[in-house]
């Protein structure tokens, strides 16, 4: 039995949305809006992990009632544990190389891209609200990072020169997954993996987000590879079960920044 | 023939040196003196050109994340297995390594490098150490080094980190009271990056880490002490670093 909790496919949220179509895995889909706060209502799947995960808004993957969360080691799961078609490499060195892209995006692309989407597209949604009820709505999170990350958004704490410095930023990962793909189709190894479903999902708002960055010109063989996972049915299946028609602009807040500089 | 470059059995370096260890793989070590700045150096940026620590070179393959390198280690070699079968305990072991590796171990190495790394390298000309910073190859390396070695964390940034450590040690040993392991029932991974993160919390902080207020931690780190393959790595120690090990010894009961 598998419950899958998730907001539009975008982000974070896409990842096990493809990973699950990939695999043909029967489960049911809950739905929630993250900047209702509706995974702060009682009864929302928690445990000590799904409180303290470091990407903040979920998904959450609840299994035989252990509630997964962390969206790489989610895929790690289903990987592992779901029938279907391989989605981890078979060999020791490419599964070395699926980890190693994991926790490098994961620590800086799962707080860049969050980031410029927020400011984006989060940002002045939560503008137009009434602003007392979403402070007050705000105050009670915990732990305090992850409420720090929503006064952040709505505290103007991405400014312009801020947001400057996070796109000079993207270049380390981008040009390394564009020089990585001079190797080969895939992330790694041989085969489309978890690798190439959790890159994908933090790359491709980049189009939208910093084009500067990520474009033909630049970075042709991402462009590439953007397009070759973009249409496969796994990815269209999961991309069709947005509610608001522009998952592309579902943003909350991710990963901390590196709190070493 | 395998090659592992590593400082210390310390934090990352010796995450992979206790994961071979409990393995049973010989291996060809190469020490760098991290306080010497060897890891920037050309020989060891030709492995590693990210001039990070450690790096395991095995045939042609270069691994140079320490996480991911030590699930390498249990896939890729014989021996004891060091991660459950079970899909949620690999996610659980997963999920507390990056809780190690993202969250509980930079705030608790800010505070080690800014009383022990700063001090120790600002024994050297500081003309010598810029230069030495500007060889870094990473510009977030090259920020965190600036601020160890010039002591430029701020007041706030090290009261976080504190308040962080406080925390995080409470959360493990909430966790560590119903786990007898990380991952659940079985020795892992999990635990050997807890230990490489926390073996010397009881020293390094002995007012929120110590028999009274966290048991589980206590007992935790000295059963994984006690291991042979513990021993072995941290006989490797050179430095007084790793020689803090030593006090999670059980002390025989005092006579009465």
């Amino acid at each position: 039995m598998l419950e899958l909790y998730h907001w539009e496919p975008n982000g974070f949220y896409l990842k096990p949305l493809i990973a699950l179509e990939e695999k043909g895995a029967a489960f049911t889909s809950r739905w929630f809006d993250p900047t209702a706060f509706e995974q702060m209502a009682d009864g929302f799947p928690s445990s000590v992990e799904s409180r303290l995960v470091l990407e903040r808004e979920g998904p959450l993957l609840v299994a035989d009632g252990t509630v997964i969360s962390s969206t790489f080691f989610m895929l790690e799961y289903i990987a592992e544990a779901v029938p279907g078609p391989a989605l981890m490499p078979e060999a020791a060195w490419h599964r070395y190389r699926a980890r190693a892209w994991g926790q490098f995006l994961g620590l800086s692309l799962g707080s860049m891209t969050s980031a410029l989407g927020c400011a984006r597209y989060l940002a002045p949604d939560l503008a137009r609200r009434d602003a007392a009820a979403l402070r007050a709505q705000i105050d009670s999170i915990e732990p305090v990072e992850r409420r720090n990350a929503w006064l952040a958004v709505i505290d103007g704490g991405h400014d312009e020169a801020a947001l400057a410095a996070l796109r000079q930023r993207l270049s380390l990962p981008v040009g390394r997954l564009e020089v990585a793909l001079a190797q080969g189709p895939w992330l790694a190894g041989p085969d489309y993996s978890i690798a190439d479903i959790d890159a994908y999902a933090l790359v491709d708002p980049l189009c939208d987000l910093a084009p500067e960055v990520v474009n033909d010109a630049r970075t042709p063989r991402l462009m590439g590879w953007l397009t070759r996972i973009a249409e496969r049915p796994a990815v269209r299946a999961a991309r069709a079960r947005s509610r608001s028609g522009r998952p592309e602009q579902a943003f909350v807040p991710g990963v901390e920044p590196a709190r070493w500089g | 023939m395998l090659r592992l470059y590593h400082w210390e059995p310390n934090a990352n370096s010796g995450k992979p040196m206790l994961a071979l260890a409990e393995k049973g793989v010989a291996y060809e070590s190469h020490y760098l003196d991290l306080l010497k700045f060897d890891q920037h150096q050309p020989a060891y940026l030709a492995i590693n050109p990210d001039g990070t620590i450690p790096a395991m070179v095995h045939g042609d393959l270069v691994l140079t994340e320490s996480t991911p390198m030590m699930e390498y280690v249990d896939e890729a070699f014989d021996g004891p297995p060091l991660r459950p079968t079970s899909p949620a305990e690999r996610w659980r072991m997963r999920w507390w390594m990056r809780f190690f590796d993202a969250y509980f171990g930079p705030s608790l190495s800010m505070i080690g490098w800014s009383v022990f790394v700063g001090p120790a390298a600002r024994q050297r000309d500081p003309e010598e150490l810029r230069a030495a910073i500007d060889r870094i190859p990473l510009e977030a390396r090259r920020i965190a080094w600036r601020k160890a070695i010039f002591n430029e964390f701020s007041a706030a940034e090290l009261e976080e980190s504190r308040r962080r450590v406080v925390w995080a040690t409470g959360i493990l040993e909430r966790h560590l009271a119903t786990h007898e392991w990380i991952a659940g029932g079985m020795y892992s991974l999990g635990d050997i990056n807890g230990f490489n993160l926390g073996y010397a919390l009881p020293l390094s902080q002995p007012a929120v880490s110590n028999d009274e207020k966290t048991p589980h931690i206590m007992e935790w780190l000295r059963r994984i002490f006690e291991r042979p393959a513990t021993r072995q790595t941290w006989a490797k120690g050179r430095t007084a670093l790793a020689s803090r090990v030593s006090m999670l010894e059980r002390r025989a009961p005092a006579a009465q």
